[in-house]
This record gives C-alpha cells, sequence and structure tokens, in this order.
C-alpha cells in the first residue's frame, strides 16, 4: 500500500494501479471511495474481497460526463432530467444497464448507479483511465463512514489492508452526507398504450368532486350489475396520480355494502374485500407479474367486481379475459378546475 | 424468552433473534444497499428472492445472537398485514422449523410490530410505557394513530382514508422526477429548501373531530403545482419537497394535537414506528408538540427498526406473552392474513 497526497502526480499513480487492476482510494465531494476499473472482472473480484460484501449488492460507478455515462446504461427523460440538475454532484441515478461493466457490478435486476463526482480529480482519474471506476465508500460493509484516512485504516483487517494498492490522502473531508441515490428505472415501465384505450366521448360525465366521482362509480356499476354471477365485472382504470382512481374504486365499495374503508393498496398491491378486489399494478416491474398476484384465479368468482388502477400497463393481459369477464375501461383525466375531473368509460 | 423472529411481509427478508425487549440481532435482506432501495415489487421476483435467502438471513440471524435454533424458546413470525405470496415463505419455513425442533410459534400482526418497535432496545430492559399510551404507525402501508389501553388491547383513533403517509412521500418525490420510492430522498432535499415558498392546502383542516387522515387531496394539489411550476429547476424540486413535506406531517400533527386535547386521561408516552418514524424533521416536530403536554416521544432506537425488520416482531411477541400463562401458540393454524386489522386480531 502506498500513501502520496493529493497532487497533480497522484491522477497518474492512480491510472496507473487501476490499469492493473488494482484497488485505489481517493478524496470525493462526500466520502472517501475506494475504485476498481469497473470493467475488470478481477479487480472487481478484489474489492469484493475487500468490502467483504454480502451477495447482491451492486457498485454504482464514477463516470465523467453524461456522453460517458450513456456507454452503459440507458437514460429515460427522467434520468436525464435529474442529470441536468444535480449533476456532477453528491447524487447516484440508478438506470438499466448495458451490461458493459463487470460481473457484480450491475445489480441483480440489471440496474445500475451512475455517479458523477463534484470533485475534479475523480474526473481527471476517469478520464485518463477512459473506463468507469468504482464509486463505493472505503470503508468495509457495515463500518463506519470513511472521512479521513485512519478510519479506513483502523476498520480493516491487516489481510484486508494489504488489498489496497495506492491511497490519496486529501487529510479530513468535510462531513458531508453520501451521495443521495435515485432509482429512475421505474418510469421505463409506465408504457402508455393510447391505442387500446381510446373511449367512445358520448360516455363522458364531469366530476366536480371526490363524491361525484364515487357517484359515478355507483351509478356505472347499477348498470352493468346485471352481468354479475354470470361473469366477473373489471373496472380497468386509467388516469393520472391524483386523478381519482381510489375515489372511484371507494364508490363501487360503498355499492357493494363493503363496510372497511376503501384505501389506496399502492402498498399492497391487492387488497381483498368481500365483494370487491382492489388492485394497484403501478409498482409491478411486469405486466406478467398481475398472473402472481392469483389474477386469474380471481376471475373464477363470478360474483366479483375486480378495480384495477394503472390498468394500462397490463392492457394486453385484461383484453385476453374478455371471455372470462366483463371489462369496463374507465378514463379519469384532470378538468380545468381544481375538483374537476372528465370520467369516460367504455366496454371493450 | 428467547425469540426467533421472522418477517417476509413484503420486499425485505428479515430474520431476528429476541431476548424479551433486549435485540441480539436484526436481519435485512434486500435487493437494496442500506441507503437504496433498486426498483419496485415483483411479486414472482419477491417471492423468489425470499425462498433463496431466507435459509442464509436466518443463519444469520442465529450466529449474529450466537444462538442456535434448539437454545430459542419460541419462534415468531408475521401473519399479515402484507403481500400474500410473500407472507406465506416465512409462514412455511417457520412452521417447519417449529415441527423440526418442537419449539411453540407465535403469529405477530405486522402493524402490532411497528407499533411496539420503540420498545425495543439495546439493554434487557427499559421504562415500560404508562397506560394507556398512544402509538403511531407511519408506513408506506400505514397511517394509523391507536390508544394503546395495554399491550395486545388497541382502539383505532385515526387512520388513513386513502394514501398512507409513507406513499405520500414517496409519490410527491415521483412526481418531483426523483424515483420512487423516494420518501427518504424527499427529506434529503426538503432540507435545502423553503417549506414556506408554497402554501399547500393541509388536508381535512375543516374536520371539526379529527377522526381520520387523508393524503390524497394533497397529493392531487401537488400535481397541479408541479405543473405550474415546470420547468423545475434545482431549487424549486428543494423548495416543493419541503413545503409538501410540512404539509404532510402538519395534517398528522393537527389530528395528534386534536386527540391529545381531547383526552380525559392522562397519556406520558407516545409510540412511533414504521419506515417514517426516521424523518428528523416528523421527530422535532412531534416532540415540540408533546412538550407542552409532559408526553415522552419514544421512537426506535436504529434505523433498522424502523423499516420492515424482524426484531420488532420478537419484541411483540414477547410483549403479548410475557404475562401469559400460556403461550399464545397455535403453530398449525396459523395461516397468511393479508388484509389483517390491528384492532380485530384478538
Amino acid at each position: 500500500m502506498k500513501v502520496i497526497k493529493e497532487n497533480k502526480k497522484a491522477i497518474k499513480e492512480a491510472v496507473k494501479v487501476l490499469t492493473g487492476g488494482g484497488l485505489a482510494v481517493f478524496p470525493t465531494e462526500t466520502v472517501y471511495g475506494i475504485g476498481a476499473d469497473a470493467t475488470n472482472p478481477k479487480a472487481i473480484k478484489k474489492l469484493n474481497q475487500y468490502k467483504q460484501r454480502p451477495f447482491g449488492k451492486p457498485y454504482s460507478i464514477a463516470v465523467a460526463d453524461q456522453e460517458m455515462a450513456e456507454e452503459y446504461v440507458n437514460l429515460n427523460q427522467t434520468a436525464k432530467n435529474l442529470y441536468k440538475q444535480f449533476l456532477p454532484g453528491p447524487v447516484t441515478i440508478i438506470s438499466t444497464g448495458k451490461h458493459r461493466v463487470a460481473p457484480g457490478v450491475e445489480s441483480e435486476t440489471g440496474t445500475l448507479g451512475i455517479r458523477i463526482p463534484a470533485y475534479p480529480l475523480v474526473i481527471d482519474i476517469v478520464k485518463t483511465l477512459k473506463k468507469p471506476i468504482t464509486a463505493t465508500s472505503a470503508n468495509a460493509s457495515y463500518q463506519k463512514r470513511p472521512y479521513k484516512i485512519s478510519d479506513i485504516l483502523n476498520s480493516v483487517s491487516d489481510k484486508n489492508k494489504g488489498l489496497i494498492d495506492l491511497v490519496i490522502d486529501a487529510g479530513d473531508l468535510p462531513r458531508n452526507e453520501p451521495s443521495t441515490v435515485i432509482d429512475t428505472t421505474f418510469d421505463d415501465l409506465i408504457v402508455l398504450r393510447q391505442g387500446d384505450i381510446k373511449l367512445k366521448s358520448k360516455n363522458e360525465i364531469l366530476s366536480r368532486s371526490e363524491e361525484n366521482t364515487q357517484n359515478i362509480a355507483k351509478e356505472l356499476f347499477q348498470k352493468y350489475e346485471e352481468y354479475l354471477g354470470k361473469r366477473p365485472i373489471i373496472f380497468a382504470l386509467v388516469g393520472e396520480m391524483g386523478s381519482g382512481k381510489t375515489q372511484f374504486t371507494k364508490g363501487l365499495g360503498k355499492v357493494l355494502g363493503i363496510k372497511e374503508e376503501i384505501v389506496s393498496p399502492t402498498f399492497n398491491l391487492v387488497l381483498e374485500y368481500k365483494k370487491l378486489i382492489h388492485i394497484d399494478t403501478w409498482r409491478l416491474q411486469n405486466p406478467k407479474e398481475l398472473e402472481t398476484l392469483r389474477f386469474l384465479k380471481m376471475l373464477e368468482n363470478k360474483n366479483m367486481v375486480i378495480a384495477i388502477e394503472w390498468a394500462e400497463k397490463v392492457a394486453d393481459l385484461i383484453k385476453n379475459c374478455r371471455d372470462q369477464a366483463v371489462i369496463i375501461w374507465v378514463k379519469i383525466v384532470y378538468g380545468k378546475k381544481e375538483n374537476e375531473r372528465l370520467v369516460s368509460w367504455n366496454i371493450i | 424468552m428467547k425469540i426467533l423472529a421472522i418477517d417476509t411481509s413484503c420486499d425485505e427478508t428479515a430474520a431476528a433473534v429476541t431476548e424479551n425487549t433486549k435485540v441480539l440481532s436484526n436481519i435485512i435482506w434486500s435487493q437494496a444497499s442500506l441507503h437504496a432501495k433498486f426498483g419496485g415489487v415483483m411479486p414472482s421476483l419477491a417471492r423468489r428472492m425470499h425462498e433463496e435467502h431466507i435459509d442464509f438471513v436466518i443463519k444469520k440471524a442465529l450466529t449474529s445472537a450466537k444462538c442456535i435454533v434448539p437454545s430459542v424458546d419460541t419462534i415468531a413470525v408475521t401473519v399479515g398485514p402484507g403481500l400474500a405470496i410473500a407472507l406465506g415463505i416465512g409462514i412455511n419455513k417457520t412452521k417447519q422449523l417449529a415441527k423440526e425442533y418442537n419449539k411453540p410459534l407465535i403469529a405477530v400482526n405486522h402493524v402490532e410490530g411497528h407499533l411496539l418497535s420503540p420498545l425495543a432496545n439495546p439493554k434487557s430492559e427499559i421504562r415500560n410505557p404508562k397506560f394507556p399510551a398512544l402509538g403511531l404507525v407511519v408506513s408506506g402501508g400505514n397511517t394509523i394513530l391507536v390508544k394503546i389501553n395495554k399491550i395486545g388491547s388497541y382502539e383505532t383513533l385515526a387512520q388513513t382514508q386513502d394514501d398512507a403517509l409513507g406513499e405520500a412521500l414517496d409519490k410527491a418525490a415521483r412526481m418531483l422526477g426523483l424515483g420512487y420510492p423516494g420518501g427518504a430522498i424527499l427529506e434529503k432535499f426538503a432540507k435545502n429548501g423553503n417549506p414556506k415558498t408554497y402554501p399547500l392546502p393541509v388536508p381535512l383542516i375543516g374536520d371539526k373531530v379529527k377522526n381520520r387522515f387523508s393524503y390524497s387531496g394533497l397529493k392531487t394539489a401537488m400535481y397541479r403545482l408541479i405543473e405550474k411550476e415546470k420547468p423545475l429547476t434545482k431549487q424549486k424540486i428543494y423548495n416543493l419537497a419541503a413545503s409538501f413535506q410540512d404539509v404532510a406531517f402538519e395534517h398528522l400533527l393537527q389530528v395528534i394535537k386534536f386527540r391529545i386535547s381531547n383526552f380525559e386521561f392522562r397519556i406520558s408516552d407516545l409510540l412511533v414506528g414504521g419506515g417514517v418514524a426516521n424523518n428528523i424533521l416528523l421527530r422535532s416536530k412531534l416532540r415540540k408538540l408533546l412538550k407542552p403536554y409532559g408526553i415522552t416521544l419514544r421512537v426506535p432506537y436504529t434505523k433498522k427498526l424502523c423499516s420492515d425488520n424482524a426484531a420488532m416482531i420478537g419484541t411483540a411477541a414477547y410483549l403479548k406473552n410475557k404475562n401469559a400463562k400460556k403461550l399464545n401458540a397455535k403453530s398449525k393454524n396459523i395461516d397468511r392474513s393479508p388484509n389483517l386489522k390491528l384492532d380485530l386480531d384478538n
């Protein structure tokens, strides 16, 4: 292990060590990080050994700029906005990876966290190396955050100290928090399929309040109630966040005589009541996951009403149930005034 | 009473060993590092992950506590509320262990675990709360204020009608383009913002009797506000985060304040559990509110006890059974109960 001061020579030294598959400790605007060439499997293996990582824990990587980031991850609009606003800076942004890094760097689901540190030394190292380096804190997992070199050296065994090839010492770092990690991969999955859910304009009512929306649900239910017993009824709800999909379902709950409070199923994914199943697909990563929630089993009960929020995400699956269930697509859009919503529906 | 506890209610596989209220180990496996969550929920993946990791997590909990299954007195498991297919993994595993080692199995309500999590501690005994006490669970799936008559006997004073507080914070972060779930990110960014920049409406401010929470209206107001403020700048995001968080907490505080000032009995403790109990601003606002009433705020002693974990399940199992002549264990009849309610399970 070689310890050097932070200066121009440090860049050259670091690049030499990293090219050879070694580990280098370096300062950043948050804490001391430990870098390895993120594309070199041998270097990552060594890093795993040093960090004593439990399995399944990915590393984020430091790149020089957005252009370099795009060599390794796919950036969606959310990610691009965040890059513009917060990078370089103490923020790690997770996107879907392009699998161009060594195994174990991306997460099990193929996502990868990117850092562009607001610390010129790191940027210079990455630029000279022309490869991304891991941007993980230099402590072993679950140990103290390293703000000075002794924080690191006091918390690792002699054996692990031997794994560090180079230390760039910049003295005491200000006590800044570790970087904020933002996951943008979620936004990839909301694929609106307008074509599938175009609704005729005549089935349209203006709601002026939450109660209005609930009453529209009641009336819609009563209109199609006769099918119940022959086939289950699916209310496929489409609408922006806060448009009133849960309010609509509350109305269904009332008309079905459910006494319990109907609340948002976002967290639990499915909430089951006596005659009503309330599903929220928003957090699902893959439409097929609806089957795992025993959706097809739910359809076997011909007396069941099923309300599905963010139904556009599982449009194909719902369409395939056409023979087993009555499917009512309900679209709720924001109106001009504060409490106004345009509710339209159609049986497809 | 030494307990091996397991919780697989959502997307974290958790196991812990507790001795009375002392936490000997508390192991949580998630796809995430301690600071971040990677991705949303995939039920089939969640199930597979639980299946793959449960043995490892249990083993780790036991070795960290320097303990083996034969030396625990009982096993405890979360039966609900939660994701049905995830709950099943923990229940099946504990049933198998209970049978193999001939140990009693205690069913625990996940929300009750959060509620009693402030009573878990690194030492062996701490001051018990005086009953009746107040309890608040604020997480991604729950927002509920209860009167705790004694351990195991709860009266709901207020609960959410729509979104949970943690969910609302996560969704606000999402609307600001900060990913999901982003409640913790919102808290960080709010520190750089001015909470008085945007006058968002405090939910249900017109309620004379404050016996419910609601976050859907605030969510809508936030959506409209963001649309109006676009394009967003860094500082606007900070200010929006601060304003939203402030109003969301203000609503919570108004309901709690109403309840406290309308009690005819003396309350000396407020127990707060769940992921949002981690929020520093919420803690300081609660302390300020409680001070004039002489009420002590009791929050979990570590961050790990706020998120979904199993040490809170072991603690709840102990507290519920410590004075019982016979353990409330019904090993064979335990089944998952995804919609389990707090005040209906006793």
